[in-house]
C-alpha cells in the first residue's frame, strides 16, 4: 500500500508542479482576484441587499466561474500533455499501473484547485474584513446594527468549493481517459459542468407526478449520473447568515461531494487501462 | 529460461474509421531475444516495429499471441520492474534538471530510498551526464536529451534495456557516445533491444538483428551470419603493383577462381567525421 501510495504522490507532485508553472493558472488567478477586488468599486450596485453580500456574492461568483474554467481546462490539458508529448510513454514504462497514474493526476489538480480556492478565499475574507470594519463605524455613528460575516462560515464554504471542482476534475478525467483530443474532452467537461449546475432542475421535476416511466426513468438516471454541483453553493448561508446551515447538511453535501469524485475517479481508471497509447 | 523477451505468434489490428475496418500492424510475429546481448529491431517507417515495442511494454494490448519478458507476461508490473525504456525523440518536463528527472524515475522504478543517491549518479554517469546534470532539461541539446532519456532508462538496474531510435536526430559523435553506453551495458550482461534506422550503427552494436517488413518478420539471425557474402572473400593487400595483380589473377584463375573487383579500401563518412570532429560540443 505505502509504494502505491507513494508512486501516485511522485505523479500528484510532479503535475502540481507542471500546473503551478503554467501561465493559464495566473491568468486565472489575477482574473480571480480582479473580479473579487472590483467588488468594492461595483457595491452601489447592491440592490439594496446589502454590501457585504454584494462582495460576497461577486466573490463566489469569481471562485465558481474562473474555478470551474481551471478545474475543466487545467485536468484536461495536464491529462493530454503527458499524452501528446509522450510522457506518457516513458512513465507508463515503468511498474506503475495506470489507476495510480490517473490518481496521482487527480491529486496533482486537486492541490492546485485548492491553492486557487485558498487565494480567492483569503482575499475575498479580506476584502469583506475591511469593509466589515467600515461598515462598523459607521453603524455605530447611526445606532444602527453592524452588518458581520462569518470566517468559520467561508473557511466551510472554501472547503465545498474545493470539493465541487475535485469532483470537477474527476468527470473531465474520466471524459480525457476515453477521449482522443483535448478540445473535445474540454467541451464535455463544460458541458458536464453546465448540466451539474442545472441538475436540480431535474430532481425537481422528479418530484412531480407523471405518466411516462420512460420519461421518469431518464430523469431518475441523470439525476444520479451527474451530481448536483449547486449543492455546494451555500456561501451566502454559510458567510452572512452563520449558524442556518445544519452541519449534518454540510456533513452529506461533503459526502457526496467524495463519492461522485471517487465513482468518476473509479470510472477513469477503467477507461485509461483499455486505452492504447 | 534463456531469452529475455519471449514473443510467440503475435499479431495486432488496429481497428480504422467508423466501419471498423482492421488495419494489421502485426502479422504472426515470434522471436525470441536472448539474454545479455544487443539486438536490432529493424524495418521500414510502418512496418510495426514501435507497435511490437509498446506491445511488449504492455502499452498496447496484442489481439493474438503472447509474450514473456524475462519470464514474466509483459504487462505485469514484474516484467516492467526488469525492463527499461527509452522513447523514440522523447521529451520531459523542461523545468526539471537532469538529476532531479533521474530521480523521479527512479522513485516511480521503486529503487529504495537508501540506493537512490548512488542510483542516480551510476545513471548519470553511465550516460556520461554527470557535469550537465544540475542544468534544466530545457537548456539541453538533442544529444544530451537522449543521453539523459538513457539514464532515466537505467537508473533501476533494469536487466533490459528497450531504446527506440536512441539516436534519432544526433550528430555522429553523439550517436558513437550512445553506442558506446549500448555497449557498456551489454558488458554489463544486460540485454539491450535496439530500434533504429542507422543501419551502420546497429551494425557495429548488435549481435543480432530481425527485419520486419508489413507486421511480419522477414530476417532473424547473428549480424555477422546474415552479413557474410559464404562465395566471395576479401583481401586487403599491401604494395600491389600491376604486375604482381596479373601474376595473382593468374594464379587464382588456375584454380577456377575469378577476381571480380579490386577497389581501394574506404572509410565510411562517419568514422572520417568522427576523426575529424572528436570534441562533442554535448559535452
Amino acid at each position: 500500500m505505502k509504494p502505491l501510495l507513494l508512486r501516485c504522490g511522485w505523479i500528484a507532485r510532479m503535475t502540481f508542479l507542471e500546473a503551478v508553472r503554467q501561465r493559464f493558472f495566473a491568468f486565472l488567478i489575477v482574473l480571480g482576484a480582479a473580479m473579487v477586488l472590483s467588488s468594492v468599486a461595483f457595491r452601489f450596485l447592491d440592490f439594496g441587499h446589502g454590501e457585504l453580500k454584494f462582495i460576497a456574492d461577486f466573490g463566489f461568483g469569481g471562485m465558481f466561474l474562473f474555478g470551474s474554467i481551471l478545474a475543466v481546462v487545467m485536468t484536461a490539458q495536464l491529462f493530454f500533455a503527458e499524452m501528446d508529448n509522450r510522457t506518457a510513454l516513458t512513465l507508463l514504462a515503468k511498474p506503475l499501473s495506470r489507476a495510480e497514474f490517473l490518481i496521482g493526476k487527480f491529486f496533482g489538480v486537486w492541490m492546485i484547485l485548492g491553492l486557487f480556492v485558498i487565494i480567492l478565499s483569503a482575499l475575498l475574507g479580506l476584502v469583506l474584513w475591511a469593509r466589515a470594519q467600515e461598515l462598523s463605524l459607521l453603524a455605530e455613528q447611526s445606532g444602527r446594527v453592524a452588518p458581520d460575516f462569518s470566517i468559520s462560515g467561508l473557511s466551510i464554504f472554501a472547503l465545498l468549493q474545493w470539493l465541487r471542482l475535485s469532483v470537477v476534475a474527476a468527470i473531465v478525467l474520466a471524459i480525457a481517459a476515453a477521449a482522443r483530443t483535448f478540445l473535445f474532452a474540454v467541451i464535455l467537461g463544460a458541458l458536464t459542468v453546465v448540466a451539474g449546475q442545472l441538475q436540480w432542475i431535474a430532481q425537481d421535476v422528479l418530484l412531480k407526478p407523471t405518466e411516462s416511466v420512460v420519461y421518469k426513468s431518464i430523469l431518475w438516471l441523470t439525476s444520479r449520473i451527474l451530481p448536483n454541483l449547486q449543492q455546494f453553493n451555500i456561501g451566502d448561508a454559510l458567510v452572512l447568515d452563520s449558524g442556518t446551515v445544519a452541519m449534518s447538511s454540510i456533513g452529506w453535501v461533503i459526502l457526496s461531494g467524495l463519492l461522485y469524485a471517487s465513482a468518476y475517479l473509479l470510472l477513469g481508471a477503467l477507461v485509461f487501462r483499455r486505452r492504447e497509447i | 529460461m534463456n531469452s529475455a523477451i519471449s514473443v510467440r505468434h503475435l499479431t495486432k489490428d488496429f481497428k480504422i474509421g467508423l466501419r471498423g475496418l482492421k488495419l494489421r500492424a502485426v502479422d504472426d510475429l515470434s522471436l525470441e531475444i536472448p539474454r545479455g546481448q544487443v539486438y536490432g529491431l529493424l524495418g521500414p517507417n510502418g512496418c510495426g516495429k514501435s507497435t511490437t515495442l509498446k506491445i511488449i511494454l504492455g502499452l498496447v494490448s496484442g489481439t493474438t499471441g503472447e509474450i514473456n519478458i524475462l519470464g514474466f507476461p509483459s504487462a505485469t508490473a514484474e516484467a516492467r520492474r526488469r525492463t527499461g525504456f527509452l522513447p523514440e525523440a522523447p521529451y520531459f518536463h523542461k523545468f526539471l534538471s537532469g538529476r532531479e528527472l533521474v530521480r523521479y524515475c527512479a522513485q516511480l522504478s521503486g529503487v529504495p530510498a537508501v540506493k537512490m543517491d548512488d542510483a542516480v549518479d551510476s545513471a548519470l554517469e553511465l550516460a556520461a551526464m554527470t557535469e550537465a546534470s544540475s542544468r534544466r532539461i530545457g537548456t539541453y541539446s538533442k544529444g544530451m536529451l537522449q543521453r539523459i532519456g538513457l539514464a532515466q532508462a537505467i537508473v533501476h538496474d533494469p536487466e533490459l534495456v528497450i531504446l527506440d531510435e536512441p539516436t534519432a536526430g544526433v550528430d555522429p559523435v553523439g550517436a558513437a557516445a550512445i553506442g558506446r553506453m549500448i555497449r557498456a551495458m551489454r558488458d554489463q550482461g544486460k540485454t539491450v533491444v535496439l530500434c533504429s534506422h542507422l543501419l551502420g550503427q546497429v551494425e557495429q552494436v548488435c549481435d543480432r538483428v530481425a527485419i520486419m517488413d508489413h507486421g511480419r518478420l522477414v530476417l532473424e539471425g547473428r549480424v555477422d551470419e546474415v552479413l557474410a557474402q559464404r562465395d566471395r572473400h576479401l583481401m586487403t593487400i599491401e604494395g600491389l603493383t600491376p604486375e604482381a595483380r596479373l601474376a595473382a589473377e593468374s594464379t587464382l584463375a588456375a584454380h577456377g577462381a575469378r577476381v571480380t573487383s579490386v577497389t581501394h579500401p574506404r572509410r565510411s563518412l562517419e568514422e572520417l567525421f568522427r576523426e575529424l570532429v572528436t570534441g562533442s560540443r554535448d559535452a
